[in-house]
């Protein structure tokens, strides 16, 4: 019984595998027929290719044992200045054995770094440039500091078209005996909008509970998904229940570790889908970049955030007046 | 809606009472040496801490004799008019329908400061000509300002019971509610009390209300209570406070540090503010003082505390606009609090579970728990076989399966096939 997340199983092995990103591709593959690497900035939206890209440069420019040259950190779990001081410092300085002189350090979520570890790691890139390059992935190079974007190549990825992605799908349902229907693979375009990751685990979900995949199945998968149902709490407050929508709040916050962002953010989205006038909606939205500010600041969650529901709450209460 | 449990239960008779056996017999007394004649002293001050039965006796007394009980509420002695109203009552003989009264003045020292210095100097002219028993209670009859009005009245002190007394009441009052409780759990209550009765009964209501039993575990939690004054009246007097300056009163009273009262008026406040602007108003009052409890954390300024007080008590009595004063709701232990203890445990296997998925998933611990866990879930649901393969391959353990799954059940198929 050989199963995994699909996800893994069907990650390219080799930078010639990669259906998309065609001139990110050539780019990277004229660097392994050159035998160089330069320092990379690979930028882009999640699920598009950009660890995947890496791993395969490093693959293809050392072989199979490409493990032995290759370090991946994440700087969202390792962000502090403690890890580029000692962990990267480490690596980069120690030499390579073989015909290539360099080591390639991928640094995953680097725009999770803090700027102090990112002051630092621009020392280390440039001292040990010989010995190791960086490749560094980020959601947004525009958390990266200046003076390392300027050290890097920049590759720009973008969300996959609808064309390839739709190839991919096919490819591992194919592969896995799913029978995916035309709207299923629609639904699936739709719902994760060209991020690959996203698809496939989605895809996988749908065929773990049946093996034909249409487009419903897709919508209750993504529906399960997310433990962060902000719009049904959204409307338990405006339905009048605070204590209900407290309740569903904390849970995203406490059993499913959401974070307080990430749920404000999906609240100012939710504002504008609301059947409520018109301006109050910009009323609303007023308060929660109050609420967000106050978050980063490092205010407690769901004190903030339950201040934003009690505001929902008095909404409603208008509205049904 | 309920009713509170001090007025279902209050005893209807003297022999109720929890404990003051003597004080109540020398009350009794006094009282029935009225068919007399007109004693000594024309009034009976008792006095006594809070809870310890002091009105419930007077109150118990005059319906066991068929006296009609008149009682004034300590706001009333501010005004002239009332003084007056109160003195016409105590010079007559007996009331309109030609039965015997009593005259209750309760929470004597409750009130009274240097803007009416001459309440009690009128109170006590009163006294000295009444023709009908008086009953003065305040807590303590040796307030300087008394000093003349005791000398007319007999004193009678009304004093703790016993521990053992008050669970004894507690006890029967969980019989007449059909709940059984565990005795240790109402010594418990009975002894955190200290010797305030209504706070035990009101302690009691607020944990047992709607159950079948009462253990010990339900209780224990109440050791961060203090007894000065008990949690409930401090979150009283700011989710119920009429003034800026009576709601700020409250975090001295209150013997948990300002954060745990923070909890408690966070968790309390939104059930007793039932507009919705009102509740808008002092949840927004709440996330205020968080936000100065932030910069206090950044600066290191400790003087901000006084913001933080400020809009934690004030911020949330004066949101209370047009909210109605509903009938009975209790108070509740901050439940966030459990749920953050209860959560590390599971903060720290998410933590692990996260690393177990960026060992094979080239994703931070941190995404992984966002973009794999659900899917996974799904998964683990609904494919036993594809779950275990997956299990396998992320090498989870028990724990790890469970967590995913949400049942022991589902765990249980998934983790046999891993052995």
């Amino acid at each position: 019984m050989s199963f995994e997340m699909w996800a893994e199983k069907y990650r390219p092995r080799s930078l010639g595998d990669m259906v998309d990103q065609k001139t990110i591709v050539e780019r990277l593959t004229s660097f392994v027929k050159a035998r160089n690497v330069p320092h990379c900035i690979f930028a882009g939206p999640p699920g598009t290719g950009k660890t995947t890209a890496a791993l395969c440069l490093a693959r293809d420019l050392y072989g199979e044992g490409y493990r032995e040259h290759l370090m991946e950190l994440n700087a969202s779990d390792e962000r502090g200045i403690n890890v580029v001081r000692e962990t990267i410092k480490t690596f980069a300085r120690s030499r390579s054995i073989g015909e290539i002189p360099f080591k390639i350090l991928i640094l995953d979520e680097a725009d999770n770094m803090t700027s102090d570890a990112q002051q630092a790691l621009r020392r280390t890139m440039e001292r040990y440039t010989e010995t190791c390059r960086f490749i560094m992935c980020a959601n947004y190079s525009g958390k990266i500091i200046e003076p390392i974007q300027s050290r890097c190549a920049p590759f720009r990825f973008t969300f996959l078209p609808r064309e390839e992605h739709d190839t991919y799908i096919r490819h591992i349902a194919e592969r896995e005996n799913v029978q995916l229907l035309p709207d299923g693979i629609e639904a699936t375009f739709e719902v994760c909008g060209g991020d690959l990751r996203r698809a496939i685990n989605t895809l996988q979900s749908a065929a773990s509970m049946n093996k034909q995949v249409d487009a419903k199945l897709i919508y209750s998968v993504t529906g399960k998904a997310s433990p962060s149902d902000v719009q049904k709490m959204l409307n338990t407050a405006i339905d009048g229940d605070f204590l209900g929508a407290r309740k569903q709040l904390r849970d995203m916050l406490q059993k499913y570790g959401v974070a307080g962002v990430d749920i404000i953010r999906q609240i100012h989205r939710e504002i504008f889908r609301l059947d409520i006038p018109e301006p109050l909606k910009i009323k609303l939205v007023g308060i929660t970049g109050e609420v967000d500010f106050r978050l980063v600041e490092g205010s407690d969650e769901e004190v903030q955030l339950s201040a934003l529901l009690a505001r929902f709450v008095e909404v409603g209460y208008e509205l049904r007046k | 809606m309920y009713a509170a449990w001090t007025v279902k239960h209050k005893p209807k008779s003297t022999a109720e009472i929890v404990g003051n056996h003597s004080a109540i017999k020398a009350f009794h007394d006094w009282v029935n040496s009225w068919s007399k004649g007109v004693p000594k002293k024309r009034a009976a001050f008792l006095y006594g801490p809070p809870g310890v039965g002091k009105t419930v006796s007077v109150e118990a007394l005059a319906h066991g004799l068929h006296m009609e009980l008149v009682e004034k509420n300590a706001s009333d002695y501010r005004t002239e008019d009332a003084i007056n109203r109160f003195a016409g009552l105590a010079s007559q003989y007996a009331s309109l329908f030609g039965g015997s009264r009593i005259v209750l003045l309760d929470e004597l020292d409750g009130l009274m400061g240097n803007a009416d210095k001459g309440g009690v100097k009128a109170i006590t002219s009163i006294v000295k000509t009444a023709r009908c028993p008086i009953v003065i209670i305040a807590n303590n009859a040796y307030d300087p300002r008394f000093r003349t009005l005791r000398s007319y009245c007999l004193l009678i002190n009304f004093k703790k019971p016993m521990a053992s007394s008050i669970a004894k009441r507690l006890q029967y009052i969980c019989e007449l509610e059909g709940i059984q409780a565990d005795e240790n759990a109402l010594k418990f209550l009975a002894q955190r009390s200290g010797g305030d009765v209504r706070s035990a009964v009101n302690d009691l209501q607020a944990l047992a209300q709607g159950k079948k039993r009462l253990t010990y575990d339900d209780v224990s939690w109440l050791a961060y209570r203090d007894r000065q004054e008990s949690i409930f009246s401090v979150l009283k007097m700011i989710v119920y406070g009429r003034t800026t300056y009576g709601a700020k009163q409250a975090v001295d009273m209150a013997d948990v540090d300002i954060d745990m009262l923070f909890e408690w008026i966070y968790e309390n406040a939104p059930a007793h503010l039932t507009d919705p602007h009102d509740l808008a108003e002092a949840i927004d009052a709440l996330a205020v003082a968080d936000v100065y409890r932030g910069r206090i954390r950044a600066s290191q300024d400790w003087s901000y505390m006084r913001y933080v007080i400020d809009f934690m008590t004030a911020g949330v009595a004066m949101a209370r606009q047009n909210s109605k004063v509903g009938g009975w709701i209790p108070f509740k232990f901050p439940s966030r609090i459990m749920m953050l203890s209860r959560s590390k445990a599971q903060r720290a296997l998410r933590k692990r579970l996260g690393l177990k998925i960026r060992r094979k998933c080239h994703i931070s611990a941190a995404r992984a728990s966002k973009e794999f866990v659900p899917f996974l879930r799904i998964i683990f649901k609904n494919d036993v076989q594809m779950a275990t393969g997956i299990a396998k391959w992320l090498d989870l353990d028990e724990e790890m399966v469970e967590y995913v799954v949400g049942t022991k059940a589902k765990a249980g198929k998934i983790t046999a096939f891993l052995r």
